[in-house]
């Protein structure tokens, strides 16, 4: 109740101070395809002030009533102005038209002095088309590949998709398409993205400073925003690749009123397996593929009212079978995901979006040998429902409000196994159910011209709710026991109050300090038993037993652009604290959880994070790129893990080189080359042996204090475009002349890992031989993953 | 899920290209006592001492053999007789121990006279193994106290084993059999085997029981169920007359032994992560394991009972 009253009183208060200003307001669109500019700036240089457009492209400026020239600017578009009188509220929407030129450029964006000016503190956009022409692992152009190569992210392991920001783990990164959860951001066990480059639009990676509208997860967000399909024509683009092709679709549903796209990829390595094991061979019927579809619609109701309608779903598929063995292995896994939005416009000032998502996780595992056949089944499925408003009250205020609920189902882990006719008790499945809400608010505002902060706050709630069966495990002596609760019962109930803050003091045109602080609760958990990523990781909830993870991170950074913004740089600062963090118990199987509950296989600890990454990059030229270096330390404490002693996390990295940089030749070859220097990961090996039974055993040492060698890498990549234009004779004045092609298409070559460096993906103790024999002996062993891969694509667009 | 690990071991060698041998840090080595004891229904406590080593430490038969140590005073107690147990080396056997010796700590017995090599154990039948009872360990050894307890409980006969071929064989077959597991109780099981149909040597084929791939299970899946289940033949993988079809399993006409023990839930505990430390060594997808011994005061190993009972199986159709 008192933060409606304090709701109240905020907008009241800026109402009464909007009586002798105008606003202009409208949205702002690519003229080629009609997709909503995101970012774009509206600039009143005779005020110096000006807004941006949010991610439906939708802007408001309110200034002084008077006759104002505006400017209207895009990344890659030619920019616009025009002269408007505001002595009443206008409504403008335009189509900014793209420069050739510019498009070309890789580059990370090219918003112009925008890292000095905004708020914005640990935050980067990444431009997709750019990315299109960085090296790829096997052709597959990859989003996340690429965030790991920014400062203060790393890669989970080689060729992995998991990112761990700052030293958090790899759960606390909120990942969103278009605002539906992804629970598992990875095909191949973690060798590729879901995302499909040619269906999205826009990338944006918070790593620090999280405004109040993100909720839910620690480290950071990643928002990826699907294109909408162009509604002024149709469209096809795709791929052939080593390992798969892509193949996307869009057009008007009714031009300049709806689109949609449709977008498909699918690896061939299933057929390849199967070309290579003949019939006869007892393994015939072993493969994989994985395929994913994109889908989007959108529709304008009106002048103020506007749906999309997205849907994602992707799938695994691993089959292995031994014909002698009389042996067969099914995996699948994948997610689903389906928003639904609605934005309205209330008014010039006041911007409405409605959100409904549905997203869907599963993984299943199911074996069968002879009689036996056991099948094992895990997921999370969310049901979504948020409000969003934009409320632009003057130019010096931009304010966001809005309220989002969501509703778990958590399935950890299902098993049901038989022999013949005996079904065997597996107990009843641990099904877990809870409710997360927030509200929240925040106003971006210019203090002085100088100063500019970003304030917000968010009050988070989770409700952990019945049915549910706890289990409580009695020592040897103890019999075991359990309670339950029934449909709708209150297990536990979490809240808290998320303060967020970041500023801006301007030093000059190019120079500028920003500051952050964000306390985030973390209500939901990936918990993993391996030292790699795994679909097998499971995802479980905070109950009476898993309290809610917190941390808070305050950052502060110092930023400085050159030679007329053509350069950018940065240094920033950040410590990260962390609360309740989870793992499991030592020596907790794969299984343990059955008959029980999953949280009391886990342990609970703190964890802390400090570092300094520079990062200084060149947007503009033939020559573009950046270079990235992260100093940092990350550590864990947990009483039931390591003896209690300090251990350090297993990304603990303390030192992260990248090096990107992209030269365009001419309008018809672009080349690319990326380098990473990283400290090598940590990772637990035994420190001795010793012998019972006459079996070899060991016994591990400290938590993740061995540490493999560096990880260093090489990738080139070159594209050669065909030429834009085909001569064509003009029969009325006789003349060749040059005509643009409808048909475009490029050969991309790509190689990883150029000089062949063995780097280690992980190490293992390995014995063998004969004590007898006299050659037996135990050695630490490295296995490499990766080689020199060159990889070829062509892409085609019509 | 179990089988999920053996899975993934299975498909890692198609992704990754290659493996190097590296030497690398490895902190933390720290000296520790490894105790080996155990004791089953009707047969005096064993108990062998060894010392762990650097992960690095050589590893030739001398190595390995003068890892085990001798000097300690061990003691067994089921409660109310308490023995001091027999230092037994190598160098001293009684006449006629060598093979069992040999076994034990898993040389040829013409080696054994070479090394000095201590087993504890005992003649003194009031602390052999009987069913119910708890059986007591203390080891005193350089100054310091190790102390443990185990159980021998009340063994499960199966109810029925035999033989059948397996798919369109007609000659190779697993061994099954059929148990009927008591409910409202933990029960955990360790099955061994050995054949005892003649060689050509005039010898039973076996000589000694040998665990399977993975010989415990216990009844959290089927407790109080009476089901069917198989196992392999573990002699067959090492044995040069078995041809590959056979590997795995047993041949038409084997007299095969099925020792099936109970132990409690401790030792199983101990037992199910020994052997999926052993079989999940070097897997990224594992989680490193320590073995969670049932003995205090800082020492590695366990103190085993069992409770076998026996069955004779005739593989024929």
């Amino acid at each position: 109740m008192r933060l409606l009253l304090l709701f109240f009183i905020f907008f009241t208060s800026f109402a009464s101070l909007a009586q002798q200003k105008s606003t202009i307001s409208g949205y702002l669109t690519d003229a080629k395809s009609g997709e909503a500019l995101i970012g774009a700036k509206v600039y009143i240089p005779s005020l110096k002030v000006g807004a941006e457009t949010n991610t439906y492209g939708f802007y408001s400026l309110t200034v002084e009533k008077g006759i104002y020239t505006i400017e209207f600017r895009f990344s890659g578009m030619s920019n616009y102005s025009k002269e408007f009188d505001l002595s009443q509220d206008v409504s403008f929407n335009y189509e900014m038209g793209s420069t050739e030129k510019q498009l070309q450029e890789v580059v990370i964006s090219a918003k112009k002095g925008e890292n000095i000016n905004s708020t914005k503190i640990g935050q980067i956009e990444l431009d997709v088309e750019k990315i299109k022409t960085l090296p790829a692992f096997m052709g597959e152009v990859d989003i996340i590949k690429t965030i790991q190569l920014l400062p203060g992210v790393s890669s989970v392991s080689e060729g992995g998709q998991g990112f761990y920001v700052r030293g958090g783990g790899p759960d606390q990164n909120l990942v969103l398409l278009d605002e539906g959860v992804v629970y598992n951001a990875a095909h191949l066990f973690g060798f590729f993205s879901v995302f499909n480059a040619d269906a999205v639009k826009s990338v944006n990676l918070i790593k620090g400073g999280m405004p109040a509208n993100y909720g839910g997860r620690m480290a950071s967000v990643l928002e990826v925003n699907m294109n909408e399909g162009n509604n002024k024509k149709f469209k096809v683009k795709g791929g052939l690749g080593v390992i798969s092709s892509r193949i996307t679709v869009e057009g008007p549903l009714k031009k300049d009123k709806g689109s949609f796209i449709v977008s498909g990829r699918r690896t061939y390595i299933d057929l390849i397996m199967k070309a290579a094991i003949p019939d006869s061979s007892p393994f015939a019927g072993s493969g994989y593929y994985f395929y994913d579809l994109n889908l989007k619609l959108n529709y304008r109701l009106g002048p103020k009212d506007r749906i999309f309608l997205s849907g994602y779903y992707g799938k695994d598929q691993f089959t292995f079978g031994s014909k002698e063995d009389d042996f067969k292995v099914e995996m699948p896994w994948g997610n689903g995901i389906a928003a639904f939005r609605w934005n309205h416009q209330f008014s010039n000032k006041l911007f409405m979006n409605v959100i409904t998502t549905f997203s869907d996780y599963q993984f299943s595992f199911g074996s069968a040998q002879d009689e036996f056949q056991i099948k094992l089944k895990s997921g999370v499925r969310d049901l979504t429902g948020k409000v969003d408003f934009s409320y632009y009250p003057s130019t010096r205020h931009k304010v966001k409000f809005g309220v989002e609920t969501v509703y778990h189902t958590f399935n950890p882990s299902s098993v049901s196994a038989q022999s013949q006719d005996v079904v065997f008790d597996t107990g009843t499945p641990e099904m877990l159910y809870s409710f997360e809400s927030a509200i929240y608010a925040m106003d971006e505002f210019d203090v002085t011209e100088k100063l500019k902060i970003n304030a917000g706050l968010r009050y988070s709630m989770f409700q952990h709710v019945g049915p549910f069966t706890r289990y409580v495990n009695g020592d040897i002596s103890t019999p075991d026991t359990s309670f339950t609760y029934s449909n709708g019962d209150i297990v536990k109930f979490y809240d808290g109050l998320e303060p967020r803050f970041s500023g801006r003091w301007l030093l000059n045109d190019n120079n500028s300090i920003k500051f952050g602080y964000s306390y985030n609760y973390q209500y939901v958990h990936l918990t993993s038993l391996s030292a790699v990523s795994l679909p097998t990781d499971i995802w479980y909830p905070s109950t009476d037993k898993a309290k809610p993870q917190k941390g808070w991170q305050g950052t502060v950074g110092y930023f400085r652009n050159f030679f007329k913004n053509q350069y950018e740089g940065s240094v920033e600062v950040y410590y990260k604290g962390m609360k309740n963090l989870i793992e499991f118990k030592e020596g907790a199987l794969p299984g343990d959880n059955l008959n029980d509950n999953t949280d009391n296989l886990l342990v609970f600890g703190e964890g802390w994070a400090y570092g300094i990454e520079f990062f200084f990059k060149k947007s503009v030229g033939k020559l573009t790129g950046w270079i990235g270096y992260t100093w940092a330390k990350t550590e864990r404490k947990f009483p039931d893990l390591n003896n209690g002693n300090v251990f350090p996390a297993k990304y603990d990295r303390r030192h992260d080189l990248t090096v990107v940089a992209g030269y365009k030749l001419n309008d018809r070859l672009t080349f690319g080359a990326s380098f990473i220097y990283a400290t090598g990961n940590t990772l637990t090996l035994p420190s001795s042996w010793y012998v019972q039974e006459q079996n070899l055993l060991f016994n591990y040492g400290a938590r993740n204090s061995t540490r493999m060698a560096p990880y260093h890498r090489l990738d080139l990549s070159v594209t050669l475009y065909d030429k834009a234009f085909k001569k064509k004779y003009d029969e009325v004045t006789g003349e060749t002349i040059q005509v643009k092609k409808n048909f475009r298409s490029n050969w991309s070559l790509s190689c990883y890992n150029v000089y062949n460096r063995a780097n280690p993906f992980f190490l293992y103790v390995d014995n063998d031989g004969d004590f007898l024999k006299g050659d037996f002996k135990i050695t630490v062993k490295q296995v490499t993953l990766f080689p020199i891969i060159p990889s070829l694509t062509w892409n085609f667009e019509f | 899920m179990k089988k999920l690990l053996p899975l993934l071991i299975l498909i890692f060698p198609f992704l990754f290209s290659c493996s190097k041998e590296v030497k690398i840090d490895i902190p933390g080595y720290e000296e520790q006592l490894c105790i080996d004891g155990s004791i089953e229904t009707g047969m005096p406590p064993i108990v062998l001492l060894s010392k762990s080593q650097d992960i690095y430490a050589p590893t030739n038969l001398d190595a390995f053999l003068n890892s085990f140590i001798s000097g300690a005073t061990v003691t067994v107690s089921n409660g109310s007789s308490t023995v001091v147990l027999d230092e037994i080396c190598t160098d001293n056997l009684p006449a006629g121990s060598e093979e069992l010796a040999a076994q034990l700590f898993g040389i040829p017995a013409t080696e054994l006279a070479n090394y000095h090599l201590c087993a504890y154990t005992t003649l003194n039948t009031s602390v052999w193994g009987e069913v119910g009872k708890t059986y007591y360990l203390t080891v005193n050894f350089e100054g310091k106290t190790y102390t443990s307890s185990t159980q021998i409980v009340t063994p499960t006969n199966l109810t029925s084993s035999f033989w059948k071929p397996d798919g369109n064989s007609t000659e190779w077959g697993y061994s099954w059999a059929s148990i009927a597991d008591q409910a409202n109780q933990y029960d955990g099981y360790k099955w061994e085997v050995k054949r005892i149909n003649i060689g050509i040597d005039g010898q039973p084929r076996d000589a000694f029981f040998t665990k399977t791939y993975n010989p415990f299970f216990d009844d959290a899946f089927f407790d109080g169920l009476t089901f069917d289940f198989f196992y392999e033949n573990p002699m067959s993988w090492d044995d040069p007359a078995i041809p590959s079809e056979g590997k795995g399993f047993y041949h038409l006409g084997d007299s095969v032994v099925i020792k099936l023990s109970k132990v409690d839930e401790k030792l199983f505990n101990y037992y199910e992560k020994k052997f999926a430390q052993i079989q999940t060594a070097g897997n990224p997808f594992a989680t490193p394991t320590n073995i969670p011994t049932n003995i205090t005061g800082g020492a590695l190993g366990v103190w085993a009972g069992f409770s076998p009972t026996y069955d004779t199986l005739y593989c024929v159709q």
